[in-house]
């Protein structure tokens, strides 16, 4: 397992009854990135973040996080500690105040970023006195991303961290962490269903559906490797097999045939020249072309 | 921190207990006189009329001879009964919930913080002992203080060892919640099983061969009060039961996923 890496899975698994959330995850996250963990509703972006920080153990595979075994009870403790981690529905303890939260939350992390809490108190305008049982999911969420960066944390994982916020919330949380990173040397790790989250801040990504990831790496290498070539022909498009490495998806409509490719497009569209199509088109694929033809795939 | 989280989940339960105790605790010092006055009525009826000779009689006549003190009175209406009723359920309130129940959806925040599970368990069952001790001992101490009020004495030496013997047997219905409470996700289930595990064993205490043998005899002091000597015995198997039932908390609450 590389040190290179901040988060390193191979063959992950988990099964929880009758039910096999993760099927064998492979997932390298580099230090330094900012890795967005792509996937449906139900595809195992949670599962797989409660095992990479000690919530839950995996029926099979491995998982490190910052070079630690993360089911290794005392490694996790330690992985934590070098953690900040927001969670999908921002549950806080409601029976306590903005301010003794954030003194609880402070008192585990030696390295706690006093700076950073006075700099989000402000730019969020959190109410010190007030009962987090009284906050909006709004509120909530901030003082939550607000507990996680002041950690002075090497590893951010964040799970939804937009989730059922408003598009401006959502933009505020977003500018955050992106501030946050740019000015700190850190690793951020960020599940989401919303493409737009992704793409605006991303610089790797994984889609993962039914418990894979189906697609990974440098988000602007998948850009460049992946095209959507479009022939049409003069008739009914024909029924044909590619043989070019790196068809992931060929789909057929009328005089209309799309073929979708993960290394480029000039071996593709040499191979469909010989079937004489009227025309030939590459467009670039957008992220969430790609997710989509990436989860449709695996049904 | 930790401490101050268990204290702020579990202060409601443990003051709710406190003054209800504390309430009854004052009942049984003013309620002494009344018993002194209908006492001689029942010593002045006829034999014939009170049927000693079967469990329920023999009962009556033990509560009669026992309440003819205040040290009796006290023992007989306070650890025997109220006292023992209070510290079982609340016992059981303050040993339910934890990881599973009162974070409710911020377990996982909870989870996060760089603390073992062990150091969870440890710190919740530690604070939620430290309540049950004070349930147990507390308010006895307001009798012995207010015991002059009513021209009696209570000697703080029997509050001790009487809160000893209800502590160390709370304890184990403590246990059995936290324990319960690493299987069930809600807070009811793991009172209302340990009350009913406490009423089985109450109503097993009935029958005469294994009575002399049950917790309830080592939570109410009986062999103190009748003797001045601590069920020691009693009280080391309750606190061995009490560390079994932590200890498999613990092993479960390890391996749980969340």
């Amino acid at each position: 397992m590389s040190e290179a890496l901040a988060i390193e899975t191979v063959e992950l698994r988990k099964r929880f009854d009758a039910t096999e959330a993760l099927r064998g995850l492979n997932l390298r996250v580099p230090r330094g990135s900012i890795f967005g963990f792509l996937g449906r509703n139900g595809a195992g972006k949670t599962t797989a973040i409660k095992l990479l920080l000690g919530m839950a153990r995996p029926t099979a595979g491995q998982a490190r996080v910052l070079g630690l075994s993360a089911d290794e009870p005392t490694a996790s403790v330690t992985i934590r500690q070098r953690t900040g981690f927001v969670d999908e529905n921002k549950a806080l303890y409601d029976y306590m105040t903005v301010d003794e939260i954030i003194r609880f939350t402070a008192a585990f992390y030696p390295g706690w970023r006093r700076d950073l809490e006075k700099r989000y108190l402000q730019s969020f305008a959190l109410p010190l006195h007030q009962r987090i049982n009284t906050l909006s999911l709004g509120m909530r969420s901030k003082l939550s991303v607000l507990l996680a960066l002041s950690r002075g944390a090497e590893l951010l994982v964040l799970d939804e961290p937009t989730s059922g916020l408003d598009p401006a919330t959502s933009e505020e949380v977003l500018q955050a962490i992106v501030t946050h990173v740019s000015a700190e040397s850190m690793t951020v790790f960020f599940s989401s269903h919303h493409l737009a989250d992704v793409d605006q801040i991303a610089d790797h990504i994984a889609i993962i559906d039914a418990g894979r990831a189906v697609i990974a790496g440098a988000l602007d290498d998948l850009r460049g490797r992946y095209r959507r070539v479009q022939l049409v022909f003069t008739g009914i498009a024909p029924d044909i097999t590619f043989h070019t490495p790196g068809v992931v998806r060929v789909r057929r409509q009328g005089r209309v045939m799309t073929a979708l490719s993960s290394a480029g497009s000039d071996a593709l569209i040499a191979e469909a020249m010989r079937f004489g199509p009227v025309s030939a088109e590459v467009l670039p694929v957008t992220l969430k072309e790609l997710f989509l033809e990436s989860v449709a795939l695996e049904v | 921190m930790l401490w101050h989280k268990a204290w702020l989940e579990t202060r409601g339960r443990f003051l709710g207990g406190l003054a209800l105790s504390l309430i009854v605790g004052f009942g049984v010092i003013y309620d002494f006189r009344a018993t002194q006055r209908l006492l001689p009525l029942v010593r002045n009826m006829d034999p014939a009329a009170l049927d000693t000779s079967g469990p329920l009689g023999a009962a009556i006549k033990e509560g009669l001879a026992a309440q003819q003190s205040f040290r009796g009175f006290v023992w007989w209406q306070w650890y025997r009964q109220n006292l023992t009723y209070l510290v079982v359920v609340f016992g059981a309130l303050l040993g339910a919930g934890g990881l599973l129940v009162k974070s409710g959806g911020a377990t996982l925040f909870t989870l996060s913080l760089p603390v073992s599970r062990a150091r969870l368990m440890t710190t919740r069952a530690a604070v939620g002992l430290a309540e049950l001790l004070a349930l147990a001992v507390v308010p006895s101490l307001l009798i012995a203080v207010l015991a002059p009020s009513i021209g009696q004495t209570y000697s703080v030496g029997d509050v001790l060892a009487h809160g000893v013997c209800m502590f160390v047997v709370g304890s184990v219905f403590f246990s059995l919640a936290a324990l319960l409470s690493t299987d069930y996700v809600d807070g009811w289930r793991p009172v209302l099983i340990a009350c009913i595990v406490a009423a089985v064993l109450g109503m097993l205490e009935y029958i005469p061969a294994i009575g002399r043998f049950g917790l309830f005899h080592v939570m109410n002091g009986e062999s103190y009060y009748r003797s001045a000597r601590l069920p020691w015995i009693g009280l080391i198997v309750s606190a061995g039961i009490t560390a079994a039932l932590l200890r498999t908390a613990a092993v479960n609450l390890a391996h749980r996923d969340f």
